[in-house]
């Protein structure tokens, strides 16, 4: 008897907990912020252009307030010995790679977040920490982060970093777009900075006009793709090249929209409730049978 | 003074600027372009041109030389963080003669005036049409693409200076150090020898100092694309310093990099005009062609005889190839050094030159008895001077 009544108390947990689950991951995938503007904003970085100067990297972190050495010290080329990728501490890194074209000029390659119009890491997001902003912009609410780095693993370009230095307080950190400063009418501060004017700031729709432009003019010189324009089912940054993005160390995402990949495979696993439900009874039941061929005859 | 000096440079660079580019070409109107290129309106006037700013299409009128330019320019229209550029025109100019001219920074100058760049580059980064790179970008790619060609470095302070407080005076003292500077003279190799790949003959040997000064080549002729660093790289041996030696060259371009600038004017050649199995000797009149050239005729440049450098034409031992009017009575004969008095100013050449051998001394035994050469002379003797005819 007593047996019997564990076991009714055990169901009857098991199937409230579920509903609440069910409820609460209904309400976890409340939807963040989520805009795809017609009027996003873009940033169209000509690699043809850049100069490898590294005051991006300068401006970038003196307009989110990350200690920096003296801009001068930038001019040191040694750094580009080895590949680096974006940190916690650097949102945005130059990396070089030979021209064919010509190798007394190298080109340089700026990566940040490439602020995806389908952002993986937004759908990723447990918590909602993570939106995209009606300028285009990709970003994250470090009080709503728990810091279970979902976002790191869901983006295609691998840009989210995590600092580990601070297990108390999570931060997820990443280029935000200068949202601070786009708010105020500034200019994004690597915009601003680049003396060579690689990165132009615009309207996304009037950046791929001008990028089709430049490669009709130039076709000698560009390699006939706007990286950006359609990877990863389109992101605000977007680049020029003279030679295929793949030498450049850029992935090639596919086309479509990431989240579609991974909501499948989030929203699949809880849909309904039904995969848990199901693992839950598939247990339930090989409990069942091992126990009732233990029972003595 | 340091006002002085500036005001000198601005007024001077305006008086030669629409001095020399004030004016359309004539007809305009029937070059390679349309209209609209140019104009926003169907029917331009005189006084209502309603020009487009700037127009893009490959176009470039600037027909001056590094001379006529302005020597310095001082770029202050952005200077923050750092001083302004002095930059020093003539010297650039110079160095762009032998690779895209004018245009390389002067791109999409229509016809008239030589534009500012500030006319169609913006100076706000912030700006509604981005297909144009903002003033600051514009100036940056002209100059940095080639300085970081030759240097390996992108640093600012080779062409800035950081700002302080005697801005004025370090301007003044930039300019003073650049101005009435030219490009340093060219080291021009004399001969450069080449170890080929072809099999029939090797070694190829070129003569630089003759194509220049015998031949008529112009620099341009085959130095039309250098890149800065052909001469300017921080790195390398340099290439003329290879040169001064009298080692054989490897070849390092392709076959066709190297054939192109001959093919210009070698098109129809054989192989082995250039292609021997050793070294050759400069080139001798007397043994390429075997008609030695006489006092006269060795300094003239070859394309008095043989026309336009571009295509030589071989010539026969007759005088009159060249000299048409050489007949009795209508030859020069004060370009000998010998001016013919009237009574021996019409004979026929033969009277006194036996044979027409102009080599031997005349004779005067003909007419005179009791006279003979060089003792008695038919005239007086003239100061011939033996400069170049160019």
């Amino acid at each position: 008897m007593e047996k019997q009544n564990r076991r009714s108390f055990l169901k009857t947990t098991a199937l409230i907990g579920a509903a609440a689950t069910g409820i609460s991951t209904k309400s976890a995938s409340a939807k963040p912020k989520n805009i795809l503007s017609e009027d996003r904003m873009g940033v169209l970085v000509d690699t043809t252009v850049c100069i490898g100067c590294r005051n991006c990297e300068w401006a970038c972190k003196t307009a989110h307030n990350i200690p920096t050495e003296d801009q001068i010290k930038y001019e040191d080329r040694s750094v580009f010995k080895q590949m680096r990728r974006p940190e916690p501490n650097a949102f945005t890194v130059v990396n070089e790679y030979p021209n064919p074209q010509n190798s007394a000029l190298p080109t340089d390659v700026k990566i940040q977040c490439m602020h995806c119009d389908h952002p993986a890491c937004v759908s990723a997001c447990i918590v909602g920490a993570i939106s995209k902003e009606e300028n285009g912009s990709v970003i994250w609410d470090t009080k709503k982060c728990i810091g279970c780095r979902y976002c790191m693993v869901a983006c295609p370009f691998q840009i989210p970093s995590f600092d580990y230095n601070k297990p108390m307080n999570p931060e997820i950190r990443k280029c935000d777009f200068c949202i601070e400063r786009t708010k105020k009418g500034l200019l994004p501060a690597c915009v601003k900075n680049c003396p060579v004017e690689a990165l132009t700031y615009g309207p996304r729709n009037e950046l791929i006009k001008e990028a089709r432009e430049r490669i009709k003019r130039y076709p000698d010189k560009y390699f006939n793709h706007i990286y950006g324009e359609t990877e990863a089912g389109g992101t605000s940054w977007m680049y020029l090249a003279n030679q295929d993005f793949s030498k450049l160390a850029f992935p090639s995402p596919g086309d479509k929209p990431m989240p579609g990949a991974s909501e499948s495979i989030q929203h699949g696993i809880f849909a309904y409730f039904v995969p848990p439900a199901f693992l839950y009874a598939l247990l339930g039941g090989i409990m069942w049978i091992t126990k009732k061929r233990n029972e003595p005859e | 003074m340091i006002k002085k000096i500036f005001t000198i440079v601005v007024v001077l660079f305006f008086a030669l600027t629409t001095y020399s580019q004030n004016k359309l070409p004539k007809n305009h109107s029937l070059s390679n372009l349309t209209c609209k290129t140019c104009h926003s309106c169907d029917v331009p006037t005189k006084k209502n041109p309603c020009l487009i700013a700037c127009p893009r299409a490959e176009m470039v009128t600037i027909n001056q030389s590094p001379e006529q330019a302005p020597e310095v320019e001082i770029l202050k229209e952005l200077s923050n963080r750092y001083m302004p550029v002095v930059f020093s025109h003539k010297m650039h100019a110079q160095m762009s003669q032998m690779s895209g001219g004018c245009e390389t920074c002067h791109h999409y100058n229509t016809i008239g005036p030589i534009q500012p760049c500030i006319n169609c580059h913006e100076t706000s980064r912030k700006r509604e049409d981005i297909s144009k790179p903002d003033l600051e970008a514009a100036y940056h790619r002209q100059c940095i693409n080639c300085h970081r060609e030759w240097s390996h470095s992108n640093d600012c302070t080779s062409c800035h200076a950081l700002k302080n407080k005697n801005e004025s005076i370090s301007i003044s003292s930039y300019v003073k150090k650049i101005t009435g500077k030219s490009h340093p003279a060219l080291v021009e190799p004399k001969k450069v020898v080449y170890e080929t790949n072809y099999n029939k003959g090797k070694i190829v040997t070129f003569f630089h100092n003759e194509h220049v000064n015998l031949f008529g080549a112009k620099c341009i002729d085959c130095h039309k694309d250098e890149n800065c660093t052909k001469c300017h790289d921080k790195t390398k041996t340099t290439f003329a310093q290879q040169k001064a030696s009298d080692m054989p060259i490897k070849i390092r371009k392709s076959k066709e990099e190297h054939h192109k600038p001959c093919f210009s004017c070698h098109q129809d050649d054989k192989c082995n005009l250039c292609h021997k199995d050793k070294s050759m000797s400069p080139f001798n009149h007397a043994v390429t062609t075997g008609w030695a050239l006489n006092k006269f005729h060795e300094n003239l440049i070859c394309e008095k005889c043989h026309g336009s450098s571009s295509k030589f034409v071989k010539l026969n031992n007759d005088c009159n190839n060249c000299h048409k009017d050489f007949a009795a009575g209508k030859f020069d004969h004060k370009v000998s050094g010998l001016k013919l008095s009237e009574n021996h100013k019409d004979l026929d050449c033969i009277e006194c030159h036996k044979e027409k051998n102009f080599a031997k001394a005349p004779t005067c035994e003909n007419c005179h008895d009791d006279k003979s050469f060089p003792k008695d002379k038919p005239g007086t003797e003239v100061n011939v001077s033996l400069k170049k005819k160019r």
